[in-house]
């Protein structure tokens, strides 16, 4: 398309207020592989004050002209003490592919923080929490486990449960590991498929369920993980007798705006960039297209 | 409030004085709305013809736009600061200004307001206009609406016999009208009640070209839809071709892209244009194998989402229609596919 055929064209230097479309500027300080797949980036914003946020929120990450998308936050802002965050990042299309083209020192866009977040300051407070994440659903909820964790008496027993496909795609090794020698964690792992490298569990991260032993009253559960995951472990968590209040998802829509406007992320009446990604299970229980 | 008898003439005159471009809602039957605001004249006729074949969505929300430039040379993040400043729009049916209160909830209000929407909707005046013909798909008392408007205008206009009666609906309407009308007399309550005899009609020949479609809901009252995973949907699909004109056509239809245009070496320039969710395209996501890639794969379930976006999901956010019974969509499908009768048919 041609600059010619905008219309309303904008005036550079205009002194209307930022608008809330354009993205703010951020530097990449630093980049680390993790898998075939997907890198870990910590991005620093411009503005004195940093990037404000709470665990589970995401922000629209952009290259200017190639394009812009929504990246769960993978930091605590417990541990974000000169206001950087984490993202990991699936090389997954041509945004992607370009972030991971990156070097520290690379500027990025930013807009953001948008969405809900989990409630670690309420719901989560004197619980019981059992995270179950599934491969790249690790990403947003490490943000809750590293908050939780840094304020470990404000909650009860915590629970963390992660199965990858495969051992290769298994994320934060080093973190994982330190969960599972936490004493005040209780840790498993399993992946579908294993490999000669793996002595771990195999299977799905239902599997790993059976041997959970809940009080359904003051538990709740956190999952993340990809469309097909949910089902099957909201099915074990019926047999666990946890109730759908007690329960909470982060789900994936293409976020374009990020303002609740445009309509991408619209899961019959919610928005997931607004009304989500973090959403109660009750809430959604019945919204047909949301799981 | 006042209500003033204008001729003709004088209501010419008084658009003709106005000073920055009048766009003639009723008068674009042959014009993009949003390309070309006409300075000039206004098409008086036009008033008494039935509502335009587009809307004058345009004018709030382009159909293509800037939303402001960055980058190092550009560097502000400042949105555009012209938009609609002078732009009077005229001839505006009630069906619009519903339309545009729909608008509002989307994109002025709530916890972001939307600059350039924001900006565009306090700087438009809008003349309004009773209807006084209507179009044979035009069935805005089928979702609880009038074809007169009934508040949000500036200025409202309502054709009778040789001239207008001519009513503030704000303090910027009426200053616009002490302006250019100093002269108007006041209707006589003759012209009064012949004004609301003829919007008692209208509202009755929309009722009864409605009839059959059975179609009795309001924005508190909307009517029980299956989900999209009805097979019902499947046989309103069958003649949905994905072009989208339903969603360009319809006056709440908002739903935008966003991406960037590089203007130069590191300047860049953030543009949005209307989107479809009728469009495949519109739901893919990023991802691999097992990976749900696009919520709506089903065109049936896309066309379902459309529908109930309208009468099911928008009742639920706002309190309000995403129909407002124009029937543009009904004109624009090239599949033949009518509101009316997907939603007689499909309602429980």
């Amino acid at each position: 398309m041609s600059e010619a055929t905008v219309q309303n064209r904008a005036p550079a230097g205009a002194d209307a207020p930022r608008s809330i479309y354009l993205p703010e500027p951020a530097t990449l300080v630093d980049v680390r592989p993790m898998t075939k797949q997907e890198k870990f980036f910590r991005f620093q914003m411009a503005r004195a004050e940093g990037m404000k946020y709470m665990p589970g929120q995401f922000a629209e990450i952009s290259l200017p002209g190639i394009g812009e998308c929504p990246i769960s936050i993978s930091s605590s802002p417990t541990r974000n003490g000169d206001g950087s965050f984490e993202m990991v990042i699936r090389s997954a299309g041509a945004v992607t592919a370009a972030l991971h083209r990156l070097s520290p020192g690379d500027r990025v866009g930013v807009r953001g923080p948008f969405g809900t977040h989990f409630p670690v300051e309420d719901e989560f407070r004197g619980k019981d929490l059992v995270f179950i994440c599934g491969g790249i659903g690790l990403v947003p909820v490490r943000s809750a486990i590293h908050y939780v964790l840094d304020q470990r008496d404000d909650y009860r027993k915590i629970t963390v449960l992660f199965g990858a496909r495969s051992p290769e795609e298994r994320l934060f090794i080093g973190e994982l590991y330190d969960l599972k020698t936490r004493k005040d964690v209780f840790f498993q792992e399993t992946v579908d498929v294993a490999d000669p490298t793996w002595g771990g569990n195999v299977g799905v991260i239902t599997t790993l369920m059976p041997q959970l032993r809940l009080e359904a009253d003051r538990t709740v559960v956190i999952i993340c993980g990809p469309p097909i995951m949910y089902k099957f472990v909201l099915l074990e968590l019926r047999k666990l007798q946890v109730a759908n209040r007690n329960i909470y998802v982060s789900l994936e829509r293409h976020m374009k705006c990020g303002v609740g406007k445009c309509g991408h992320c619209q899961i019959n009446g919610l928005y997931a960039c607004q009304d989500g990604p973090v959403f109660r299970y009750a809430d959604i229980s019945s919204v047909r297209e949301a799981i | 409030m006042a209500t003033f008898y204008v001729t003709e003439e004088q209501l010419a005159a008084a658009v003709g004085r106005h000073e920055g471009p009048a766009a003639f809602g009723a008068g674009l039957t042959e014009r993009l709305p949003w390309i070309a605001p006409t300075p000039g004249a206004l098409d008086v006729a036009a008033l008494s013809r039935p509502r335009a074949a587009q809307s004058p969505k345009g004018f709030f929300l382009p159909a293509l736009e800037s939303l402001g430039r960055y980058g190092t040379s550009a560097g502000t993040g400042a949105g555009p600061a012209e938009d609609g400043r002078d732009i009077v729009l005229v001839g505006v049916r009630a069906c619009e200004l519903r339309a545009r209160d729909y608008l509002d909830q989307v994109l002025r209000d709530g916890a972001f307001a939307d600059p350039t929407y924001s900006r565009r909707r306090e700087q438009l005046l809008v003349v309004a206009c009773d209807c006084v013909d209507c179009t044979d798909s035009c069935f805005c008392t089928a979702v609880g609406g009038q074809p007169h408007p009934t508040g949000g205008y500036d200025v409202n206009l309502a054709p009778v016999g040789d001239g207008f009666l001519v009513e503030a609906g704000s303090e910027r309407g009426r200053a616009w009208l002490a302006e250019r009308l100093a002269g108007a007399i006041e209707a006589s309550p003759a012209q009064l009640e012949a004004r609301d005899a003829r919007r008692r009609d209208m509202a009755e020949r929309v009722a009864r070209q409605n009839a059959d479609f059975g179609l009795a809901v309001a924005d508190a009252d909307p009517p029980t839809l299956p989900d999209d995973g009805d097979p019902a949907w499947q046989a309103f699909a069958a003649d949905c071709v994905e072009c989208g004109a339903c969603t360009n056509i319809c006056p709440t239809c908002h739903c935008f892209y966003l991406y960037d245009q590089v203007l130069g070496a590191e300047q860049f320039e953030r543009v949005r244009n209307w989107d479809s969710c009728l469009l495949a395209s519109y739901h893919r996501m990023a991802g691999g194998p097992g990976m749900k890639l696009s919520p709506r794969a089903r065109l049936s379930s896309r066309l379902a989402n459309r529908v109930l976006h309208k009468f099911d999901y928008s009742p639920r956010q706002y309190g309000l229609l995403g129909c407002v019974g124009c029937g543009r969509c009904v004109e624009g499908c090239l599949g033949e596919i009518d509101i009316r009768r997907v939603v007689q048919e499909l309602r429980r």
